[in-house]
């Protein structure tokens, strides 16, 4: 029973650092944009797509891949920011969110139809067993994850709060307006956000594509939904409460799928997000952000 | 016509509901992701009333636009003080949540030597009320639409009425609706719980037409679908939704021009033209434009 529980945290601690990833990615373009980019996800899946083709095609190694994945998310990032978010900018937040949903559409038939099946492999991030750990087991991909995922915080920790670009990002955050009037280029820094978030994604696609050894076009949804979940569970625009809602998504899923079965994981998630939104403890209001 | 017409215009009436649904929040300042859930508590509620307990539709029909109304206040209470994303967000997980619920809804009755009712993930078969009845689709299409033209006719009244103005101010500014002594709660929670009755009478009609409907029916897909129909058609009138659902169903399914291409076409399409109108095409000053030129 407790080595189960372990096991369970491990597992929920593995699969939450997937979702943190997402959820930083999600929360550094809703802190600077204040708008939803429902093709977030749809963006991580293309990019995904495009390794796969190249995979069935050519053949090509991880690292490859993996550059390919990043760079098919920035690509629709782009695309996504173009069409959705820059002509928005000013107006209408629900016009950029359904703009965005359109672009989702898209980008699903678009990697559907460059690949019909509903299923396909794609390359493991490493072959062997998982390492024993006494009576539990650690698979190395996990490890990897964990790896990738505190780098990349520590990465954008430094960006955020050691460069320029970050000082400016923050300017933004805390008022449009007057970092507008300080002379900072508002409209270049969201673009280079946006890039920055989608090669996030693209990062965590890739490294969830390849501890599950498979991608299918639900790849789209499924990262929108994770990571506005981990975000909103976080508190809305707060890069470490990204990070932490992502784990307790992570946790929360894997213990209650254990106890009730998978359709209860995600039942028990959904109540969790509704209940704390209906009873909005002062981290999820606080605007803090970063 | 021939049956691929009528099919392609009771979908679109059909879908019609939903998106009035989404309309109706929208124009009183809420976003909500979650009306497909209404829908489907009308689809389940109505099917079980007719094809488990023999209940005539037009009785089953008002039973699920009182459960849908009602499973909306259940949502709409909560959430009562949330704003934006947050409600978006809140309606978002309630709607989840009620799929899952009709996941795991195993209620079937024997009738006739077969087992009828909600299956879980497979679906409820055999919402054969109207189909026994040996109601022509042709027939069908007419109630739908005449359903359909009374809601409209109901919204048209609304928006000439005060009720219709109080609406409006209370979605372009909370603030100074409450400063006027209007009644925010109750205005709200009566929106949402008419939009939940909609929602659900749509549901009804929906399943009554399918004679089968499954959990994934009412996936987080349709709710957002219906929030694109009523923005791309347009926030100036009721008739803004419908236009909506005309250009996905009608105009790109049917047409099949595009087949294989259509949500490249259609996801295109919707992202430009919201460039130019972020409110839709039917938006209130085209709305007003075209009262002025024919009054």
């Amino acid at each position: 029973m407790l080595a189960d529980l372990m096991q369970n945290t491990l597992d929920g601690l593995a699969a939450g650092a997937s979702y943190a990833l997402l959820a930083v990615g999600f929360t550094l373009i809703f802190g600077v944009l204040r708008r939803v980019n429902l093709s977030y996800g749809p963006a991580i899946m293309f990019g995904a797509y495009c390794a796969t083709w190249t995979y069935l095609n050519f053949q090509a190694g991880l690292l490859v891949l993996g550059i390919i994945t990043v760079a098919g998310a920035v690509l629709a990032g782009a695309y996504v920011e173009r069409l959705c978010f820059a002509p928005h900018r000013q107006g209408s937040a629900i016009a950029a969110m359904v703009a965005s949903f359109a672009l989702w559409m898209q980008l699903e038939e678009a990697a559907t139809l460059a690949l019909p099946k509903h299923l396909y492999a794609f390359p493991a991030l490493y072959e062997g067993a998982p390492l024993a750990l006494g009576a539990f087991s650690l698979r190395i991909e996990t490890l990897l994850l964990f790896a990738a995922a505190i780098a990349i915080c520590t990465l954008l920790y430094w960006i955020l709060y050691r460069s320029r670009f970050g000082l400016a990002v923050r300017a933004i955050i805390d008022s449009p307006a007057a970092a507008q009037l300080a002379g900072i280029n508002v409209p270049w820094v969201f673009v280079r956000v946006f890039a920055l978030a989608s090669a996030i994604g693209g990062l965590a696609g890739y490294l969830i594509a390849a501890s599950q050894e498979q991608v299918t076009p639900m790849l789209g949804m499924w990262s929108t939904l994770k990571g506005l979940l981990a975000m909103m569970l976080g508190g809305l625009g707060s890069l470490p409460g990204a990070v932490a809602g992502g784990l307790v998504l992570g946790l929360v899923e894997a213990h209650s799928q254990w106890f009730f079965g998978p359709q209860a994981r995600d039942l028990i998630a959904y109540l969790l997000l509704f209940v704390l939104l209906a009873l909005r403890p002062g981290w999820m209001t606080t605007r803090s952000a970063y | 016509m021939d049956d691929y017409a009528i099919g392609v215009l009771t979908n679109i009436g059909l879908f019609s509901f939903v998106a009035l649904s989404a309309y109706v929040l929208l124009i009183a300042g809420e976003m909500s992701f979650g009306q497909q859930a209404f829908f489907g508590v009308g689809a389940y509620s109505g099917g079980i009333l007719t094809a488990m307990y023999g209940l005539p539709l037009p009785l089953a029909a008002l039973a699920a636009m009182m459960l849908g109304g009602l499973a909306a206040l259940l949502v709409g209470l909560p959430t009562l003080r949330l704003r934006g994303l947050y409600f978006a967000m809140a309606t978002l997980a309630a709607a989840e949540m009620a799929r899952i619920l009709f996941e795991l809804l195993h209620f079937q009755r024997e009738i006739g030597g077969e087992l009828v009712g909600p299956d879980g993930t497979q679906g409820f078969r055999g919402i054969r009320w109207v189909f026994e009845r040996g109601v022509e689709p042709l027939d069908y299409l007419l109630i739908v639409y005449a359903m359909l033209a009374l809601v409209l006719a109901l919204f048209l009244w609304v928006e000439r009425s005060k009720l219709g103005a109080t609406l409006r101010t209370l979605g372009e500014d909370p603030e100074l609706a409450a400063s006027l002594g209007l009644d925010v709660d109750r205005l709200k929670l009566g929106v949402t719980a008419a939009a939940g009755a909609l929602a659900a009478l749509g549901g009804v009609l929906y399943a009554h037409h399918n004679t089968y409907v499954e959990p994934r029916n009412f996936d987080i897909m349709l709710g957002v679908h219906s929030l694109a129909y009523a923005l791309i058609g347009g926030l100036g009138t009721a008739f803004g939704p419908l236009l909506g659902v005309m250009a996905d169903i009608g105009v790109l399914e049917a047409s099949q021009v595009l087949s294989g291409y259509r949500m490249i076409a259609f996801g295109g399409l919707v992202a430009v033209l919201l460039i130019f109108r972020p409110r839709g095409l039917l938006d209130e000053q085209v709305v007003h434009w075209l009262k002025r030129r024919f009054s």
